[in-house]
């Protein structure tokens, strides 16, 4: 390595960069984290597992990642089906529809909360045709697996899109020419390409969602037990001033959500690196 | 298998990409389509695939109309200009795909399909990168792992769209006799597109020659450059001098030189414009009986095993190319300024084309 850093190089400026960049992560994301690992550390052992333990928070934990993880499956199946749409075909209003993807991104997010509250409420637009089949969504989970759907759409489709837009047409006429029907050309030829970048924006659309918050407040209900997500308990702590106790959960969100991104990352490297071995 | 293209024609709007084609090629001959970009050539080769339908006309092979049969039933075996390798597979897994995505009944056992590919790498001499990815590759060697995936399917008939057309002039050098000799070796009915007339004269064992959707000429490379059909032939198939003259009762004449049309008495009299190639000329220090045009020597590159020289026309300043033999160049010793007496060995004749 320190022969690599000797040698002159057409790129100056590496130890200068490298520099400043350790420097600004610190300040912006290590200092900030590790400062919760520090107010943490005013608990005993005891009082951290009671904080984080809690069957209230137990629940949360289970309704915050097991619907991220959901919402995240539902954008990355529809997300390739708009990039798709997008890509492939062109019709009158693609470009609005284009820019329709973008919109959950620009929203601020309790607009968004309370425009899905007021369209799926009992006597919301949509929530009155779905109340009289059984199907209510407001102040339940299916209402914040839906605002976790729709503040996530964005990520897969924006990381597919340019993939998908990338894939040359000649390597489908390829795999016709060699007798491949249209399924086994998708999955065999055009899925594999898009895989990596799939994987890419379900894990953004998967960790966007394990910290929103603004949006799911409003529909959910914030019923203990039910409809409560994790941010929100840490909210609810913090206004009761038990400081300690809401970056105790936030410990435990950190560390589950570094767990999960490390392990997809890990995926990732496996199927890029199908790729680019040498 | 032969394939036989009846009147076709496609259009894309309003632009016609080919008016009328008619083209039979033989079981086991190796056709070059050969033309400018835009000339039709690619569209041509797409539509004898099925990658494209035309808007007239069909499509036969071995006699059996195929016009609106699916690419994948047609048996032909299509080489992309850009190569279109899947690059999550490895070498071994692009040539065995064709035969993997075979449904289940008549898919090869996977020793069968080992087996096949092993013997298709051995063909293209890329046996050791086998489980490469294509992204290792070189240019040349993506180009031939592309054909062994063609051949793996054992197609009945062989496209290749500009298969040299991405690579450089060496490896394509090597790769086009190559070609030639796995044609000798597989027979399998071949037709490559090129707007490299050497690569066609080279390879081909026929040339269609084409231009704006039409085909100027069909023949053997000996045919299409020693009697070219049409001026459009005669231009695109290597250098060539170009006089402006006129044809009166069955002579040609071009500033002071007066040549009888022997084998071409059929031109009306009247404006005409002689072809003749570089080393189709005469250079002579003195002007002879029959005339000859005027000119002033120019650039001279004397190296190699002919003697290149340019020479400007004093009549008119039109510019003249000549190759002469090395001998030949020692005897007339011309140098930059002089005076110089060309007159063709053969000057083909065409009426000039009214505008």
């Amino acid at each position: 390595m320190s022969l690599i850093l000797k040698q002159p190089t057409v790129l100056p400026g590496f130890g200068l960069t490298l520099g400043f960049t350790l420097f600004y992560l610190s300040l912006i994301v290590l200092i900030p984290l590790a400062g919760l690992f520090v107010k943490t550390s005013a608990l005993t052992w005891d009082q951290f597992w009671q904080a984080v333990a809690d069957p209230r928070t137990v629940a949360s934990y289970q309704l915050t990642f097991g619907l991220s993880f959901v919402a995240a499956l539902i954008n990355a199946f529809f997300g390739v089906i708009i990039a798709w749409v997008l890509v492939r075909y062109s019709f009158p209003g693609r470009k609005f529809v284009d820019a329709l993807v973008d919109l959950p991104f620009a929203l601020p997010t309790a607009v968004a909360g309370i425009a899905l509250t007021a369209v799926f409420s009992v006597n919301g637009w949509l929530g009155q045709y779905l109340e009289p089949l059984g199907i209510t969504v407001a102040f339940t989970p299916l209402g914040v697996l839906v605002a976790l759907t729709f503040i996530g759409l964005p990520f897969v489709v924006r990381t597919v899109q340019p993939v998908l837009q990338d894939l040359e047409k000649e390597i489908e006429e390829a795999a016709a020419s060699l007798g491949a029907t249209r399924w086994k050309t998708i999955t065999k030829v055009i899925f594999p390409e898009v895989f990596p970048a799939l994987l890419t924006g379900f894990t953004s659309a998967f960790a966007r969602a394990l910290g929103e918050y603004g949006s799911v407040v409003f529909i959910s209900g914030n019923m203990p037990m039910r409809t409560e997500i994790t941010p929100l308990l840490i909210i609810t702590k913090l206004e009761q001033y038990d400081y300690a106790g809401a970056a105790a959960i936030a410990v435990v969100m950190l560390v589950a959500s570094f767990v999960l991104l490390l392990i997809i990352n890990g995926l990732q490297w496996w199927s890029g690196r199908r790729q680019v071995a040498f | 298998m032969s394939i036989e293209v009846r009147n076709i024609t496609k259009t894309f709007r309003t632009f016609t990409a080919l008016q009328e084609i008619n083209l039979y090629v033989k079981t086991g001959e190796l056709i070059a389509l050969l033309g400018p970009s835009g000339c039709g050539k690619t569209t041509l080769l797409r539509i004898l695939a099925g990658l494209e339908g035309p808007t007239t006309g069909s499509i036969l092979l071995n006699d059996q109309e195929v016009t609106d049969r699916h690419i994948g039933e047609r048996g032909v075996g299509f080489v992309f200009q850009h190569y279109a390798l899947f690059r999550h597979m490895t070498v071994f897994e692009n040539i065995a795909f064709g035969l993997r995505v075979r449904p289940r009944a008549t898919r090869p056992p996977d020793a069968t399909i080992d087996a096949k590919v092993r013997e298709l790498l051995k063909l293209v001499q890329l046996e050791w990168l086998g489980d490469r990815y294509p992204r290792q590759l070189s240019g040349g060697q993506r180009q031939r792992v592309a054909l062994a995936r063609a051949l793996a399917v054992e197609p009945t008939v062989l496209l290749l769209d500009e298969p040299f057309g991405a690579l450089d002039a060496k490896v394509r050098k090597e790769l086009r006799r190559w070609l030639r000799r796995l044609h000798t070796d597989l027979h399998v009915t071949s037709v490559f597109v090129t707007h490299d007339q050497d690569e066609a004269l080279e390879v081909a064992d026929r040339v269609v020659v084409m231009n704006k959707g039409r085909i100027e000429q069909i023949g053997t490379p000996e045919e299409v450059y020693e009697h070219p059909a049409t001026p459009f032939v005669y231009d695109f198939l290597g250098g060539v001098n170009l006089f402006h003259g006129r044809v009166h009762e069955g002579r040609v004449q071009v500033g002071d030189l007066d040549l009888a049309l022997r084998e071409q008495g059929d031109i009306p009299d009247g404006p005409a414009i002689g072809y003749v190639r570089p080393h189709e000329i005469d250079l002579h220090r003195h002007p002879g009986e029959e005339g000859a045009i005027e000119a002033l020597v120019g650039r001279i590159q004397p190296v190699g095993a002919v003697a290149r020289l340019e020479m400007v026309r004093t009549d008119n300043g039109e510019l003249i190319e000549g190759e002469v033999s090395q001998e030949q160049w020692r005897e007339l010793a011309l140098s930059t300024g002089e005076r110089v007496y060309v007159r063709p060995k053969s000057l083909r004749v065409f009426p000039e084309p009214v505008e």
